[in-house]
Order: structure tokens, then C-alpha cells, then sequence
């Protein structure tokens, strides 16, 4: 799949240097962007130094141009579609990189080998943008398509149903299904990105990359059958659940691993019969007021149930007094939650890297900025694509991807901000038990009364799936109408009489 | 993780729901090559030295001669080995289904090759001088391992052979197109080198009394192997036209002219008859084999059998001798044929060839060869022969006397190697007064499902270089196949799937979320990481992402 370089160009195993090249895609962008340099062609700002050779400029230098090559360091949904963006804009100006997409893994295989450590929920807005870029997820990556949520807690369960068509989430596999599914019977929504790179020009190189290497201002790759290569750009995309980030940053180029905290993750066998019998085509989430839990929820996929859970300090106690506590366990038949057969603790970005970039590095996805608790595909996406753009059109130094590439995940991590504020007002929820009864009246209110405005569903349901921007949450929750209702669900929901009233009708 | 341990221990209260964790175990497993090496050989752990030897800090050479000592802890033999093992080790190699078992063999013969070019001594154990005098009769395959093993051990070893030069069967029954005398040779001497004392043409029984050898060694190895060919039992076989493959071989393989005349017919499915047919087509004779059964159940190696026909040798299966036919002079014109069918399995297992009633031809012969199978030759030594035709390795007269390869039943000679090291462990333990030495592991091998082969980057195997077929016949003395390039050497050993062994890929230590696998500063095969299993989460990805197998389920697992 690699492309080879044009007849009389370059070494592309050096894929720099020489100067009657083409023009080169930077310069593209920059002549037409600005009239300025027009006539002069290749403009020759910048300065001598880091990651040039002898006779270069660092704007000569740090662009990709015809023959380069760039390794991506895993093959989740940002690494894959960074190399999709890449290649498929540097094609628009006709110029041919090598892109080696390092990914040890195996996605068609089942169990943690082959997954990717997370709930797999895609919010329809995210495969409504993946759509007009030309990615169409096909139905069969798709596990189930979720139309409503179910709010579980210990005052009773409220159902939410999708509040608009596009709001609507796919639940989908990272890998290829639990430890005990059968191998090969659906694609892994991993596995579907990658091919797209793939068909777009990117290799895979199955290897673990064990060691980057920084000689002479370039990265150099190491892997773990001792192979090297060197690269005229780094794009790492490995997640926070591997030592990759730890090795970028001992590189000492100014990158700082971001925060993370440890998730919870597990699968449960129940056959498709029994899971449509007992949560349907709903998502259920848990606001309990359990110790050291945020969050958790159950995704009904195919033959199992995905279990996530947010909290602090994750262990397996505060796994089992949650699955054993009665708003879960009737969930499951005959209140009995199955042996899980597949789990793992995850890390999670919680808090950005600090410079996830430099000349001829960019760190993508969640080693580098990524929502909070929520729809890390989609920050995955927008980093991705932000990052690519900066790469193609304006050069792969630090400066162009603190002008290009940093205000996109300054912007997610912004919203983070909000993001934290709002998760912080669900955990009081989830204490406090008149609170908790509040929601849940003024939920169920607007889902049976049809002509009701959906003031706390709409919010719910956008700080479960992600689907909005956490600002655009809290805007909502700042309208007088949200307030009143909810203050007067306060002083209704708890008032002894309308509590025995709502118990007999908001059985779900 | 122990308050796990406790809580997993203890039932659960009925419905409750309690984790089922997953923790792993650093657990070398046997692996496949190993279990099916006769001699017992460490195939992977030899190949592991040279395929990370830059990960362990050794340099290529010190790779290579590490390697090779350990080899020859137990096959002092390996350029030899590696020309004429049948391989049985690469037949389970979990390579094989998808681009080609390891190529072991051609791996042993460069090695073997690489230590003749050096020079390189064998390692003696035990430098003290032992008061016991070892005397090893035949000096085939068996007889010199067990002499090399007890002479490392500072035991003074004489061995005595009837023929004029050591080798055995390796000598005087392999052809040299398949194994080169000098070959052979420099890896005799190493072992006459440690001070091993042949004494050649020294017909035990006839020359030399064995009461006379009981008397002069405290300790005796009978290694005599199966010189004599069994006879077809057919009207007319006694001839100077007729031969058994064992004399046809000897003479052959001592350099004396056989007249053959120019259609020679060899008898017989196994590597004995395979050789006498490649000899003969060397002789510029057409050749024709006769077996009674079929290619599949012929016993000799399929690659032998595809090198005979590419010589031009003809193979007539469900084909069984039933008479000789002679002129009136007696001079050998042809042979009678009794076209077979094959019926139901026998004691062996094999389909039993049935005749088939009136089917009979005749086949063209001026020479026939009888390879149907050898047995001990007992003149003279019948004190040992117990009647049963094979001297059991369990017969030993008052535990002084041992015994090894082929006299204990036909096998290939890495079977006799093997036999020849147990033998020297037993006897120098019972003199030494040491514990019984433990037994090769015979375990079950790990298989293809514990090892993620996808993991592994496509790579075919290599394959020897080879003469071509004109060039062979013209040149009846030119070895067939050629060692392999060193190039190629390394990279048919980073080949190795490592089966239950660590080979640092550092899968675990990468994707543990806990980082419970901490990198050891001086690492070797098999040893890489430390498992702290106090930080371990139990989500047992460690366990599905390590690709050779080595890290389990922590429980009972098939331990070396």
C-alpha cells in the first residue's frame, strides 16, 4: 500500500533534504493563503536549527513533502484517522507520503489481545460527521443502535428516549468482541477505521514499538524485534494504556503525559434473547450514591453487556458492591449479574498533556487531549483531524501545530472545564437523595407528557452520551425555564403525598 | 491481591456476584521441538542465545559458540545431525501452518559447521581424573556419545570397533553425497581429541575374548548396532548379483568397486533402501524400488524419497519379490513381482499388503538389493544376545554393562545419541554414588493453541541450497545440499516462535494497565520482566497479549 516515490526524487528512507524539489504542500497552502509570497514561490522564512541538515531552513525542512515518511504510533480510531486526513488531503495536492501505521494488535481477534479498552458508544452526531467525511460505518459494525437511556437509581428508574433522530448512539466494538465470543462475526469498529487507512494509502506494520529514539532532531522508531527506522514525523496515537507516551516524554522535547484515572470495564454473556428482554435497546445508567462512584452503565451489544464504570481509585471492591447492589442485579435475570468473562481497569485522559507536540511530533487522541469521561472517539476524531490539516497544509514544526493544531484541543479541553463543573453537580445529584428525586420527576414529566420541553432529558442525555459540547450542556441548565422546573420538582418530588403518588406511577 | 486470593477462595454467597479475576504465571513450557528431538536437545533455548543475542549483549560469534556448547551437551554431532536427522523436531513446530516450521535442521548444520571452521574443543565437566576404566564397543553414533560423556567426566575411555575407521552406521551405512567423510571426521576427533582411545579392527569375540574385555574395564557400553542384513528368504538370492543393503553400503562407503551391471532393483520402503537406490543411480545404473505398501506408509523420510525420484529412481508400490530369476549359468536376469493391495491395518498399525491372485510380473535385474531390514550381527558376542533378536537397555549384567542405538532395536541416530548420553548420566551416577539423573522432560508440548502465530511477521522458511540433478550424477562424491548463509542463519533463527519461553517482545510490559511487569537490567531467554503480583488488576490481558505462550493462567500448568 505504500507508495512509492516518483522516478528521480529522493531516497524516501531519508524523505527530506534535496532542493529542487516540487513545490511543496506548505507552500502551496501558504502561496495561495497569502498574496504576499506570490510570484516569489517558495518563500525561505524560518531559521537554521533543530531537525534541519546542513544548507536547509527550518521551514524548508519541517514540511511534508513529496516522499516523506511518517510513522503513527497505534492504530485506534485517532491514529487511524490521522493517516486517513493525511493521506487523503496531501493527495488533493498530489504529493505521495509513506505512512507506517505501527499496531501491534489484531483486531479481528477477540478478548483483550485485539480491543481497545473502552465502552465503544459512538453518539450519532459523531457518525453523522464521520458520514460527510466520507466514513460510512457499516451497519455491521454497529452492535446495536441505542434509542434511549434508562437513569437507574435508588429512588426508581426513569426511561429517556432519544430526544431528537441525530441524537441517537451506535454501540459498537472496539476489537473483535469479548474473550469468549466467537472470532470473525462482526468487524471491530477499529478494524474498520484502520482498513479505511489502509485503502487510503497507510501500511500497517504489525510491531510493538518498544523505544523512540531522537537522533539529529528526527524520531526514530525502535521495535521489538530490534528493527529501526527514522521518520520525518511522529504522530503518537497510543492511547494512555500503554508505556508510548511514557517514552515520548522521557524524549524530553517539553511533552507531559496527561492525567489519567483508572475506568472500569466488563463483559457479561447473556444471549441476545435474554439482554432484549431485560434492557432492551436501552443504555442503563447508575447514579448511586456508592462510595467512590461517578458513574456507571450497562451497554446492551449483540450476545454480551459492555459495564462501564467512572469512580475514584477503581478496585475490585467498589466493582463488586455495584454489581451487587439491587438497582443492578434486576437488571439481570433473576437478579443475578453472570460471571464476567471479560474486564479490565483502563486508564482514561482526564486532564490534557501538556505540549503534545514539537518539531516533528504530534501527540493525538488520548495522549494528547481527549473530552472528559465522555466520547473519546469523537475528541479522538477532532484531534485527528486538527492534527492532520496542521501536517499537510502548514508544516509539521512546533509552531505550526501550536498555531494549527493547539487551539483544537485547547478547545476540548476548555469544555473539559465545564465538563468537570456539570459532572460535579451529577455526583451531589447522585448524594443527595431529594435531588435525586427531583431529576427523576422532572424526567419522567417530560417523557409522558408529549407536549412537555425536554429541559432535563435533553441535559441527561447529552452529559450520558457526550453528544454536545459540555458548555452547550451547561447553557441549557442556565435557562430560567430548567431552574424553575427544577426547583419546583424539588419542592413537589419530595413532598410526602406526591412521593407515595409518584411510586405507584413511575414504576419503569 | 491477597485479599483477592482469600475472597476468590471462599464460595459465594448464593447470587452474589464477585469478580472473576485473571492473573498471570511466568511459566517456561515445553516446547515442541524439544519434546520431539530424540536426543533431547534444548532446540529452543539454543536458538533463543543467537535470535536475541543482541538483546542479551552477546556478540554473534559469542551467540554462536554458546549456542553451540549447548548442543553438544547432548549431540556432540551437530554438523552431521544437521545433514542426516530426519528432523522429527520440526514436525509439531507451531510455525508450520503458517509459513513453514522452523528449519532446525539446516539451523544445526551451520552451527556444526561454524565450530569445525573454529576449531572449537568440546567442554570437559569434570577435570578430575576418575579411578574407572569405560570400555564402548562400536563406535557408531551411540558408542561415541557414550564414550564423549564419560570421557568429559574424567573417565579414561577406550572404544573398540571392528571396522578400520569410527562411525558406525554414520560412516560405513550413509552415503557421502549425503554426508561427507570430512564432516564426520572432525567431529569424531574432537571427541578422540578429550582423550578418547579407538581401537579399529578389533573384532570383540574373535580377536579379543569378551571375557577379556570384562576384565579389563570396571565398565562396559555395548553400542554394536544392526550391521547384518536380513535375508528375503527367496529361492536364488545367494548370489554375487544379490546383495544386502548393509554389505552393499559398507563396501560402497569403503571405497570398494561393486560391480552393479545396469538395472539394479532394491527391495525395501525405508532411508537404507533410499540410499542404496542413489547410490546405484550414481553408478549410472536405473534403479528400481520395490515396496510392498504405499508411498504413505513408507517409513523413509518424504524428502528423501523426493531427492531418490528427482535422481531418476523408479518406485514400484504394492510391488512384493516372490523369485528370483536366473539363466542357466545362474546369472541374474530379472525378478519375479507379486502386484499387492493393502488391506487391513496389522500389529503396526499400516494398511497389510494382500496379494493380489494371478497378478505377477516380472521386473528387469542384474543386481538386486535387499534393504528390507538388519539386525545385530551376534558372532561371537552371544553371552549378550538374549534371544529375542535386540539387547534390551535394561539387560545390564550386575549395572556394569549398558547398552545403546541399534542393538536395543532399530532408530535414527539422534535416537542412539540420546541412548549413549542416558547411559553415561546412569553409569556415572551409580559410580559416583549421585542421585538417578531426572529423565528428559516428556511432557506434553505446548501447542499452536497457546501461541499467537498472527503476532509473529510473515517469513518463510529457508530452504539448503541444493545441486542440481546432472551435476550430482556426474559428481557421485559431491554433497547434495549446502549449508545455509549466514544471513540466512539468523534470520531462519529470529524465525523461532520461542514457544513457552519469554523472548522479551515486551507485549506485557507495555499494555499492563497496572504495570505490574517491571524490565530486568540484565535479561536472558526466558527471562526478561519481573511479575509483581501485588499491583496485578487480574484482567489477564497480559496472559492473551503475550504471543509465545509463556505466560498462563496462574494455576497448574504442565511444568518442565
Amino acid at each position: 500500500m505504500t507508495k512509492a516515490p516518483r522516478t528521480g526524487e529522493r531516497d524516501p528512507a531519508r524523505g527530506h533534504g534535496d532542493t529542487d524539489e516540487r513545490p511543496l504542500a506548505s507552500d502551496i497552502a501558504r502561496v495561495l493563503g497569502d498574496p504576499r509570497t506570490w510570484g516569489s514561490g517558495v518563500s525561505k522564512e524560518g531559521q537554521p536549527g533543530d531537525g534541519g541538515t546542513f544548507g536547509e531552513t527550518v521551514a524548508d525542512n519541517l514540511k511534508l513533502t513529496q516522499g516523506s515518511r511518517v510513522a503513527v504510533i497505534g492504530g485506534g480510531p485517532a491514529g487511524s484517522l490521522f493517516s486517513f486526513f493525511l493521506l487523503k488531503t496531501l493527495a488533493l495536492i498530489d504529493t505521495e507520503v509513506t505512512v507506517d501505521i505501527y499496531e501491534p494488535r489484531h483486531f479481528d481477534h477477540c478478548g483483550p489481545a485485539g480491543c481497545n479498552h473502552c465502552g465503544g458508544i459512538v453518539s450519532e452526531s459523531l457518525v453523522q460527521i464521520l458520514a460527510t467525511e466520507g466514513i460510512l460505518l457499516p451497519a455491521e459494525v454497529v452492535q446495536r443502535g441505542i434509542d434511549s437511556y434508562v437513569v437507574h437509581m435508588d429512588v426508581g428508574s426513569v426511561r429517556i428516549d432519544t430526544p431528537l433522530h441525530e441524537k441517537r448512539i451506535a454501540a459498537v466494538y472496539r476489537g473483535n468482541g469479548p474473550r469468549t465470543s466467537e472470532r470473525i462475526t462482526t468487524e471491530g469498529f477499529d478494524r474498520y477505521l484502520l482498513d479505511l487507512a489502509v485503502s487510503n494509502g497507510a501500511t500497517v506494520q504489525h510491531k510493538l514499538v518498544t523505544d523512540v529514539k531522537w537522533p539529529e532532531g528526527r524520531p526514530r522508531v525502535v521495535c521489538g524485534d530490534g528493527a529501526e527506522a527514522t521518520y520525518d514525523l511522529l504522530v503518537v496515537a497510543s492511547g494512555v494504556n500503554s508505556q508510548v507516551m511514557h517514552i515520548i516524554e522521557e524524549l524530553g522535547l517539553g511533552y507531559k503525559t496527561p492525567s489519567a484515572v483508572t475506568t472500569f470495564i466488563a463483559e457479561f454473556h447473556m444471549g441476545q434473547r435474554l439482554i432484549q428482554q431485560h434492557l432492551g435497546t436501552s443504555m442503563h445508567v447508575f447514579l448511586l450514591d456508592i462510595p467512590r462512584l461517578k458513574f456507571a452503565a450497562l451497554i446492551p451489544k449483540g450476545d454480551f453487556i459492555t459495564m462501564c464504570m467512572l469512580g475514584d481509585n477503581i478496585d475490585e471492591q467498589l466493582v463488586n458492591t455495584f454489581l451487587n447492589a439491587p438497582e443492578v442485579r434486576r437488571c439481570f435475570p433473576s437478579a443475578t449479574v453472570p460471571t464476567n468473562c471479560c474486564h479490565c481497569f483502563p486508564r482514561i485522559n482526564v486532564r490534557k498533556a501538556r505540549k503534545p507536540f514539537a518539531n516533528r511530533l504530534v501527540l493525538i487522541g488520548d495522549s494528547g487531549v481527549s473530552r472528559l469521561y465522555k466520547d473519546g472517539i469523537g475528541a479522538a476524531y477532532r484531534t485527528s483531524k486538527a492534527a492532520a490539516m496542521t501536517a499537510a497544509l502548514h508544516g509539521i514544526s512546533e509552531e505550526a501545530f501550536a498555531h494549527q493544531y493547539w487551539p483544537a484541543c485547547r478547545a476540548i479541553d476548555r469544555d473539559n472545564m465545564i465538563g468537570r463543573l456539570i459532572f460535579g453537580v451529577c455526583h451531589l445529584i447522585q448524594k443527595l437523595r431529594f435531588s435525586r428525586r427531583a431529576v427523576r420527576r422532572m424526567t419522567f414529566l417530560e417523557q409522558t407528557t408529549p407536549s412537555s420541553r425536554r429541559l432535563m432529558s435533553s441535559v441527561l442525555w447529552d452529559v450520558f452520551t457526550g453528544s454536545a459540547p459540555y458548555r452547550e450542556v451547561l447553557v441549557r441548565t442556565l435557562h430560567p425555564a430548567f431552574i424553575g422546573g427544577l426547583a419546583w420538582n424539588l419542592i413537589a418530588g419530595n413532598a410526602p403525598n406526591a412521593r407515595v403518588r409518584e411510586d405507584k406511577t413511575m414504576v419503569s | 491481591m491477597e485479599t483477592d486470593e482469600k475472597r476468590r477462595s471462599e464460595p459465594a454467597l448464593t447470587g452474589e456476584f464477585r469478580l472473576e479475576i485473571i492473573q498471570p504465571e511466568q511459566l517456561d513450557k515445553l516446547p515442541p521441538c524439544r519434546a520431539g528431538c530424540p536426543s533431547g536437545t534444548n532446540i529452543r533455548d539454543w536458538i533463543a542465545i543467537i535470535a536475541q543475542h543482541d538483546r542479551i549483549g552477546l556478540s554473534k560469534e559469542e551467540a554462536y559458540a554458546r549456542a553451540w556448547s549447548r548442543i553438544v551437551e547432548c549431540n556432540p554431532f551437530p554438523a552431521t545431525m544437521g545433514r542426516i536427522c530426519p528432523h522429527p523436531c520440526e514436525a509439531d513446530c507451531n510455525r508450520k501452518d503458517k509459513d513453514g516450521a522452523i528449519a532446525v535442521n539446516a539451523l544445526e548444520r551451520f552451527i556444526g559447521d561454524w565450530a569445525i571452521q573454529q576449531g572449537l574443543s568440546l567442554p570437559v565437566l569434570e577435570a578430575d581424573a576418575k579411578p574407572e576404566s569405560v570400555g564402548v564397543i562400536g563406535a557408531g553414533p551411540a558408542g561415541l556419545s557414550f564414550a564423549y560423556q564419560m570421557q568429559r567426566r574424567g573417565y579414561a575411555v577406550t572404544v573398540y570397533d571392528r571396522h578400520p575407521a569410527p562411525g558406525g552406521m554414520l560412516r560405513y551405512g550413509i552415503p557421502d553425497f549425503r554426508l561427507p567423510r570430512h564432516v564426520l571426521e572432525a567431529e569424531v576427533d574432537r571427541i578422540v581429541d578429550l582423550g578418547v582411545r579407538l581401537e579399529m579392527d578389533a573384532r570383540i569375540g574373535m580377536d579379543l575374548p569378551f571375557s577379556e574385555l570384562r576384565a579389563r574395564h570396571e565398565v562396559l557400553f555395548v553400542g554394536l548396532g544392526a550391521q547384518a542384513g536380513k535375508d528375503l528368504g527367496l529361492a536364488g538370492e545367494s548370489g554375487v548379483d544379490t546383495w544386502t543393503a548393509t554389505e552393499f553400503l559398507r563396501r560402497h562407503n569403503s571405497g570398494e568397486d561393486i560391480p552393479i551391471g545396469t538395472e539394479v532393483v532394491v527391495v525395501g520402503g525405508g532411508n537404507t533402501a533410499i540410499d542404496v537406490a542413489r547410490v546405484a543411480r550414481r553408478k549410472q545404473a536405473n534403479v528400481t524400488i520395490l515396496y510392498r505398501r504405499t508411498r504413505a506408509e513408507m517409513p523413509a523420510i518424504d524428502i528423501e524419497i523426493d531427492e531418490a525420484l528427482k535422481e531418476g529412481v523408479r518406485i514400484e508400490y504394492l510391488a512384493s519379490p516372490i523369485a528370483f530369476i536366473r539363466t542357466d549359468s545362474g546369472d541374474l536376469t530379472g525378478i519375479q513381482v507379486q502386484r499387492m493391495r493393502l488391506g487391513e491395518p496389522d500389529a503396526s498399525g499400516r494398511p497389510r499388503p494382500v496379494p493380489i491372485e494371478g497378478a505377477i510380473s516380472t521386473v528387469l535385474a542384474s543386481t538386486v538389493v535387499n534393504a528390507i531390514s538388519q539386525e545385530p550381527d551376534w558372532s561371537a558376542l552371544e553371552e549378550l544376545h538374549r534371544g529375542d533378536g535386540w539387547l534390551r537397555a535394561a539387560d545390564q549384567q550386575d549395572g556394569a554393562i549398558s547398552a545403546g542405538g541399534d542393538i536395543t532395536g532399530l532408530d535414527i541416530a539422534s535416537h542412539a545419541i540420546a541412548q549413549g548420553r542416558a547411559a553415561a548420566e546412569r553409569m556415572h551416577a551409580r559410580l559416583r554414588g549421585l542421585p538417578e539423573p531426572q529423565p528428559a522432560p516428556n511432557g506434553t508440548a505446548i501447542d499452536g493453541e497457546h501461541i499467537e502465530t498472527d503476532f509473529y511477521p510473515e517469513s518463510f522458511r529457508v530452504a539448503m541450497p541444493e545441486v542440481e540433478v546432472e551435476t550430482r550424477l556426474s559428481d557421485p562424491h559431491l554433497e547434495v545440499s549446502a549449508t545455509i548463509s549466514e544471513d540466512e542463519f539468523l534470520n531462519e533463527t529470529k524465525r523461532c516462535l520461542s514457544c513457552g519461553s519469554c523472548f522479551g517482545c515486551q507485549h506485557c510490559w507495555m499494555y499492563c494497565n497496572a504495570q505490574g511487569f517491571v524490565r530486568l537490567e540484565s535479561p536472558a531467554p526466558g527471562r526478561y520482566f519481573v511479575l509483581s503480583l501485588d499491583a496485578c488488576e487480574g484482567c489477564g490481558k497480559c496472559i492473551d497479549v503475550c504471543p509465545c505462550g509463556y505466560l498462563g493462567t496462574l494455576s497448574a500448568q504442565p511444568r518442565l
